[in-house]
Order: C-alpha cells, then structure tokens, then sequence
C-alpha cells in the first residue's frame, strides 16, 4: 500500500488527486491536506470582479467531493517538511488544522510520496499599502476579492453617473517583478465593456500600469502570433485592442507603494512618479509560502527543498539571459535531493524569467516573473501523478511522463467583455510555453503555425465553455477524465 | 504604424453566425495544440 500526499487543492493539487484516485486501486491511499474548503476556479474570477458571476458559480465544497470519491480530506495548512522523517517517522509534512474542533492543532502526515501543489503566496505585503480592499486598490486573485473589487467598482460607477469631475481606474501589476499580466489584461477589457454598459464609459479614464516591458509581454517575452493569417507581434495586438477601447497605457512601471487613490512607481528610466486613481487593481508579487525542511537529526535542509519555490530537476545556474535555453526548464518536476517529492502547478522555481531582466539605473528590478496559468498546472499536475502512479506499479522511481513548458503549448483565452451576444475574448495560443530561440528562431522562438490570435464573440463562448467544462471536470462527473487538462 | 479594428471587423467580431464557426475552429485548433502533447526538451538536446 502507498500512501500519496497532495498539499494543496487548486488546480495542480486537484487535478494530481483525482487523476491518481482515479488509476490507483483502493489500497493505496490519497490524501489532500489544503486550508481551502472549497476548489475554485481562478480563471472565472474576472467575471465575479465585474458581478457577472457570483463566487457560487465558480466554486464548490472539497470534503463531500472526496469523501464521495474515497480521497481523505484535511483542512489544514503545512507548516514544515521533515522529508527523512524522525526516529520514529517514515517521512511527514507537519500540518496545522485551520478549521472546525481542532483548529490550531498541528499532526505529523506520513507519506511515501508527496506532492508540493501549495500554488503562490499572494504577496501584497511586498508593496506597501497594497491590501485588498484599502487605499481604492482591490484585487481578483481569490473569489472572494474578486466579489469585493466589484461592489467597488458598482460604487464608482454610482459615482460617476452624478460626479461632475471624470473619474479614474487604473488597472496593472502592483510590483515591479509581479506577474499574471493576462488576468490583469482580461479585467481591464471586462471593467471597460461595464462602463459603457453602464453609459459612464466617457465619465472614466483607464489606464494600464504594467511592469512590461512592452505591451502583450504577459511575462512570456511576447510572441509574433499568426492573427487573420499574417504575423504580427502580440505588443501590436494588445495596443490594437488598447486604441479601439481607449484605454491608456505605462510600461515598465515597477509600484512600489500605493496610498489613497495614488500609486507609486518607479520606471526604468529610474524616474519616480505617481498615478492618481479612483480605482485600482493591482496584481501583488507572488512569493513561496517560505516553509522549511528539518532532516532526520532535526537539522535545517530548506535550501535542498526550497528557493522560494520548491527546487525540482530545473537548471538553476546563473547565467546571462543570451545563454538561457529551454533546457533549463523542468521535465518532470521531481525534488532532486528528495525523489518522492514533486512540485507541479505553480509551486516550483523556475530556473529564470522567460521575459528579459530589466534593471532601472537604481538598481531596481523591472519585469514580469513567469507566468503559471491554469493549463499548464493541470499538466504538470497529471503528468506528476501519471508518474506516481508508474512508479508504485513498478515497485521503483518510474519517470516516464515528462512535460517542459518549453516542450508545450497553451491557450490563453482572454475575456474581452462578458455576454452572450455582446461578450468578446481574445484567443491566444502559444507554443511552447517558454520560446526556444533556438528551434525557432526566426519567428521569436514559438511556432506560428501553433500560436496564433484570435478577437471576437467566439472567444468569449470558448472561455465560457471551458468554465463549464473545467468545473464539471473538477467535480469528478462521469467521464470527467476525457477532458483534456 | 498601429492597425486599428475597423467597423467591418467588428461587425465580423460580433457576428454570431460567423462566430458559431470560428468557436467550432478556435475550440479543435485548441484541442490540437493543447492536448496534441508534450515532452521533456534535453533528449533532443542532445541528440
């Protein structure tokens, strides 16, 4: 019998239970350890951030699900990792219940394999005055800061249909190597196409306030996408789509600080300036959860298990970004000190950036980190647990499953504005994942035949069809397993 | 210099019958390119 550990239930953690609950005979046990009760789904909170879906449509309660399904559920949160064990251990995760009679209770869960799915910390406290919900700045990371950036913005535009002075939003990345600009992009289009529902779109001002480097950079370096058949850059798409909604940009924008209706930032020209806004929306930096690692003796070994994210079989040697290649990403997202130990989903270090560094002549570092979106973490998540599942079967380390980023693609649907007939999206798919300058290189390092653009009312069904179909997928409904991650 | 969406594209944009086919081709170029696989990038490398 074995017995798999999932820390955490977001889309990594969810999608390795399910796929190994579901290959795994019932002598082996899995158990999910999350502090969350229910499973979200993160890409539908820009809709909750515009109250056009409530955070019941777009969640729904863990414990029934796997009690149902034979997953052994626990409410608690990881305080450390003891990945030898003690005297009288096999290895553990020491967690701590968050909820119900034994809240604050903290119990050794074995494992003979773990894995590391705890997703980003979402990090406001690394820009001051950056909290959700203070100062006019809001955020739709969760759903239910989504719920509230909505009541806002329904305010402002109370506002606005009486207020003689026009108003301002300024939607963006709230550090300056924060990442997640996509989401940023969608809620910006969304909060647009409200405004003008709401007949106040000339009573409000919008601007986009990125660390990119150039617009339609989403953290990935931008790619030259194939849209209506030709090639074009997708910084030419974004400001394309920017004009035709007016909305205003600033790039390379590093925030530092946000006070009330004003943020600041420094650009990488070094200038420090300041944004007035009425509203904001601000992506934190997302950090690790900063958890540390005790070997057998009681001995402090984080730095084999972390560096800030979990380490996996990453290239993690500095070098300059001319000679970063796709190689250093990882392949199967396996501790190297610790082989039963895996960190799919967005729970790993990334060996680098996939965007350029940028340094403003303060010494401030200005650029996107890595993007982790959704499809990727389903993927990794599946192969890890496909390789799990090899791995019991065969009665040793079985590593068949592999999946780089710079070896697969993604579809990055972007809502455009919501509605049946008057929604819009923007499709973008690219592959890979990170641009392998060397095989592509002369179409910046992706593969147009297989990252193109698309705008339109198409894009928003897609998106709206994925919600259900991702929803129904992650409650384990008959025939779940065939749709793809 | 910057292209601009013109009116005949956003009427193409927003056009549902014209859109139901585009969401048939966007949904199997996704599935393609998406579920058509991965892999690892050192093998290759390699070789």
């Amino acid at each position: 019998m074995a017995k798999i550990v999932v820390l955490g239930a977001g889309i990594a953690g969810h999608t390795a239970a399910s796929e190994l609950r579901r290959q795994l005979s019932k002598k082996h046990k899995v158990v999910v350890v999350s502090p969350n009760r229910n499973y979200q789904w993160v890409p539908s909170n820009i809709w909750v951030g515009i109250g056009k879906m409530k955070p019941k449509d777009i969640i729904f309660p863990l414990e029934p699900l796997y009690k149902r399904k034979g997953i052994e559920y626990v409410q608690a949160k990881a305080v450390s990792f003891h990945p030898e064990g003690d005297d009288t251990t096999q290895p553990y995760v020491n967690v701590e219940y968050v909820f119900g009679e034994r809240k604050g209770e903290q119990e050794k869960v074995t494992y003979d394999y773990l894995i590391n799915a705890t997703g980003p910390k979402l990090a406001f406290d690394m820009t001051e005055g950056l909290k959700p919900g203070t100062n006019n700045a809001y955020s739709v990371c969760t759903y239910d800061h989504a719920q509230h950036a909505s009541e806002a913005l329904h305010a402002l535009i109370e506002k606005a249909k009486t207020s003689e002075k026009k108003l301002k939003i300024v939607i963006g990345t709230g550090h300056p190597k924060a990442t997640c600009q996509g989401a940023a992009f969608e809620y910006i289009l969304n909060v647009e196409q409200e405004l003008r529902h709401y007949g106040v779109r000339d009573k409000i001002d919008l601007k986009w306030l990125s660390n990119e480097p150039a617009l339609g950079d989403f953290g990935m370096d931008g790619m030259v996408l194939s849209y209506n058949g030709k090639p074009m850059k997708s910084s030419e798409m974004v400001e394309m789509i920017f004009r035709d909604r007016g909305i205003d940009w600033v790039l390379e924008a590093g925030v530092n600080k946000v006070e009330e209706g004003l943020v600041h930032y420094e650009n990488l020209k070094g200038e420090y300036k300041t944004e007035p806004f009425d509203f904001a929306m601000l992506i934190p930096a997302f950090s690790g959860h900063g958890f540390k690692a005790f070997d057998v003796d009681g001995n402090d070994v984080t730095p084999k298990l972390f560096k800030g994210f979990m380490v996996v079989d990453a290239d993690y040697t500095s070098k300059p970004y001319e000679e970063w290649t796709v190689q250093d990403w990882p392949e199967t997202y396996q501790n190297p000190s610790y082989p039963n130990i895996f960190a799919p989903g967005i729970a790993f270090a990334p060996p680098h950036s996939i965007s350029k560094p940028r340094k403003s002549p303060n010494g401030t570092e200005i650029f996107p980190s890595p993007p982790r979106t959704g499809m990727p973490s389903g993927i990794t998540a599946k192969l890890v647990a496909d390789n799990i599942i090899d791995s019991i079967k065969a009665g040793h380390i079985s590593l068949q499953h592999k999946g780089s980023l710079g070896n697969m693609g993604a579809a990055c649907i972007a809502s455009a504005g919501y509605g049946l007939m008057k929604g819009s999206g923007v499709s973008i798919t690219t592959f890979p994942i990170v641009p392998d300058y060397k095989k592509y290189g002369e179409t910046g390092g992706r593969n147009v035949k297989k990252t193109f653009g698309d705008i339109g009312l198409a894009g928003h069904w897609v998106k709206l069809a994925l919600h259900y179909a991702f929803i129904y997928k992650a409650k384990m409904k008959p025939f779940w397993w065939l749709i793809p991650e | 210099m910057t292209q601009i969406i013109t009116k005949k594209q956003k009427r193409w944009m927003q056009n549902p019958f014209i859109q139901f086919f585009k969401f048939i081709y966007l949904n199997i170029k996704i599935l393609i390119i998406v579920a058509g696989g991965h892999g690892g990038t050192r093998d290759k490398a390699d070789s």
